[in-house]
């Protein structure tokens, strides 16, 4: 071992013990996390970064006062969780801190009883309407504030669904306007859409049917009727799960990707605009489907987008089933941060099927349909600057979007979106030269070109003259060289001329 | 002087392919040592365009470049050509020796560097958006390179068309063939080595 090794090591030992000692608060910070938090760079490498949300407290059966049976959906409001409790065939209320405020199951409809039938997915509406995808009984329930029913919506009469097909909601969401979105299982047209009124309006943002040429060739013009009924038929994609934004808008995500998929850019999430369109931002540097590389490259290992949700400064959590972990994006599609772990120890789930997110994202709700809980991230310090700085950006506020990313890189200077994000906001206040420095840093070249356009406009302005005098003398000293030529020919030629005669 | 002016006679050949060739070689104008010189600056152009174009052209991880290897890809690919060239005309009534071959690559290169150095020094004065210029000169250098190599063959071994194609062809299936062949004996010589060292271990640790 050289001189230079040792000393770093030395150096190294003794920051360590300097950090111990000085600063108990960090080390608390860093401790007791059963994953690496963590995100991809430009080169596709996965950085690890400091942990944004760690886990907290658990909320269980025994904090519930009642036990769950693999619940299926969970939906926040009011800071109350909406909890459908697919498994009991009932909708669970809990409070903030997780006690039971109250379950319904079975209600009075039409002057008998009712009840709802392994109900897979829920949402509540700003009045605090609760509308049931009531699953096994093939209907939407909607219920007031107070859990009295309202109506019900049954199969659509309509020709769009085959008559073999059965309506079995399983996740529902209702935007300003009363419109519901639902998915239903086996219809792969894309979302039901029905209107204020419960009429069905017909489908929304199907899915493209992606083939390549040589499949559909081989397919419909050289496999006999044998063979072409053990192929897979090409059909369209199913939404897992979707949810709605502040702007109404629907992030859907899609989870029976195969390895082609994978491997040809399928999306993984979509966000459906009203009209069904696709508006998602794809400007990362890798597609949104999680993990960019699986650990023994089988198809079980990719990442499954169960469930999503949004800010409302465009960045979102998506929840990944295989390997119970959330990854987050910016909007324009950029891995933020990711973390999470599969498994039974604190803060893994075994089985995610929902997320939930807090106001002011100070939480993280994660849950668990086989441990029947739900798991508690808290942000840290490092979390809520990198995501302020994000909301403060949206919002126009560049001079606090700039501090926020200066924190940022306090925590981590590994981080690009903090680079790049110092950049923009260097390059509005017009210091092209330090911007382009720091997109440099941020390997963002997008960025990095706009800021070198302005600075070289503003460079050629300010040695216009420099520029043209250089670039003067050198036509003239040109100029001059090839008069000298065309003489010494001429005289050459001359003297020939004169040497024949 | 005589190595300058056969080296400034890269540039007359660069323009003029056919009488160029014929005169490398039968007139003797160019030399080895200027056919080397360039091959060192190619040499020289991609380490140095891997390196230091502008942030914004270039795409390799300047902190995991290893000029070594650089070095050893273009020398390397320069030695296979003329080897399997040289192996194949020699079969096929080519009149040039390795020496020919040798030379007339060597100056069928010089595009590649005279264009793409000032394109290391324009990538620093022009955004992403006008990169199009940069791209279009870089391919068009590496065109003219394997034209002129194209004809340099023609010409050293005094072929017809269609059959300088073949061979252009058949040369680098040849370099292909070289390429596992030598891999194929380092695997092999690895192999003989491990096991005479396992043999050796064997009976010292008895």
């Amino acid at each position: 071992m050289n001189l230079r090794k040792k000393m770093l090591r030395c150096l190294i030992a003794f920051v360590m013990i300097f950090c111990f000692i000085a600063d108990n608060e960090l080390q608390q910070v860093y401790a007791d996390t059963s994953y690496d938090t963590y995100s991809y760079n430009f080169w596709g490498d996965d950085v690890l970064q400091p942990p944004t949300y760690l886990p907290g407290e658990t909320i269980d059966a025994g904090r519930m006062g009642t036990t769950l049976n693999y619940p299926e959906d969970m939906f926040l409001f009011n800071e109350c969780f909406y909890i459908a409790d697919t498994g009991n065939s009932r909708i669970v209320c809990l409070s903030n801190s997780g006690s039971l405020l109250w379950e319904l199951g079975i209600f009075s409809h039409e002057g008998g009883e009712d009840s709802l039938n392994k109900p897979q997915g829920l949402c509540v509406t700003k009045e605090g309407h609760i509308y049931v995808a009531d699953s096994g009984n093939g209907r939407i329930v909607e219920f007031d504030a107070e859990r009295n029913f309202i109506r019900e919506i049954i199969r659509p009469d309509t020709d769009l669904i085959s008559a073999s097909v059965d309506f079995i909601p399983t996740k529902i969401v209702v935007d300003e306007a009363g419109r519901i979105y639902c998915i239903s299982y086996g219809i792969n047209m894309g979302l039901l859409e029905f209107d204020k009124n419960g009429v069905f309006q017909g489908f929304m943002g199907a899915t493209q049917v992606s083939t390549n040429m040589f499949d559909y060739i081989w397919k419909n013009y050289f496999s006999t009727a044998q063979q072409q009924e053990r192929m897979e038929t090409i059909i369209p994609t199913e939404y897992s799960n979707i949810f709605m934004d502040q702007e109404n808008f629907i992030y859907a995500t899609i989870s029976n990707l195969d390895e082609d998929d994978f491997m040809n850019g399928a999306d993984a999430l979509r966000r459906l605009n009203p009209t069904g369109t696709d508006v998602l931002r794809r400007l990362g540097n890798y597609d949104i489907k999680g993990d960019l590389y699986t650990m023994s490259g089988g198809e079980s290992d990719f990442s499954k987008f169960v469930d999503v949700s949004a800010t409302t400064y465009g960045c979102y959590f998506v929840l990944d089933s295989t390997d119970g972990k959330v990854f987050a994006y910016d909007y324009d599609g950029n891995s933020l941060f990711i973390f999470g772990k599969k498994g039974n120890r604190v803060g893994s789930a075994a089985q995610a099927v929902a997320i939930g997110v807090s106001d002011e994202e100070e939480q993280i709700y994660i849950m668990d349909s086989i441990m029947n809980c739900i798991l508690v991230y808290d942000i840290t310090e490092y979390g809520r600057q990198l995501l302020s700085a994000y909301e403060k950006a949206n919002a126009g506020d560049s001079q606090g979007a700039y501090a926020a990313w200066q924190d940022v890189l306090q925590f981590n200077a590994n981080s690009e979106f903090a680079y790049i994000g110092i950049g923009k906001a260097l390059l509005k206040e017009g210091d092209y030269k330090e911007a382009m420095k720091y997109f440099k840093l941020g390997n963002s070249r997008k960025y990095y070109t706009r800021a070198f356009k302005f600075y070289r406009k503003e460079l050629m302005q300010e040695n216009f003259s420099v520029i043209m005098t250089v670039l003067g003398c050198l036509l003239g000293a040109l100029a001059v060289f090839w008069i000298y030529k065309k003489i010494k020919r001429l005289a050459g030629d001359a003297r020939c001329n004169i040497s024949k005669l | 002087m005589q190595y300058f002016k056969t080296l400034k006679y890269g540039l007359h050949v660069m323009v003029h392919p056919f009488d160029g060739f014929w005169d490398l070689k039968r007139e003797r104008r160019g030399s080895l040592a200027a056919a080397l010189t360039i091959v060192v600056l190619t040499i020289v152009t991609y380490v140095v365009q891997k390196q230091n174009t502008a942030f914004l052209f270039n795409f390799n991880r300047l902190e995991q470049l290893n000029v070594t290897e650089d070095i050893i890809t273009v020398f390397l690919l320069f030695l296979l050509w003329c080897v399997s060239s040289w192996c194949l005309t020699s079969l096929m009534d080519g009149e040039g020796t390795l020496k020919d071959i040798a030379i007339a690559t060597g100056y069928a290169i010089l595009p590649i560097v005279l264009i793409n150095l000032p394109l290391v020094a324009i990538s620093y004065v022009i955004a992403a958006d006008e990169g199009a210029f940069y791209y279009t000169f870089g391919t068009i250098s590496y065109l003219w390179a394997g034209g002129l190599l194209f004809f340099s063959m023609m010409v050293t071994h005094q072929y017809s068309f269609k059959k300088t194609i073949m061979t252009v062809i058949l040369t680098i299936l040849g370099m292909a063939i070289i390429l596992f062949l030598g891999l194929l004996f380092f695997s092999v010589i690895q192999k003989i080595i491990i096991f005479a060292l396992t043999i050796y271990k064997e009976i010292r640790f008895r």
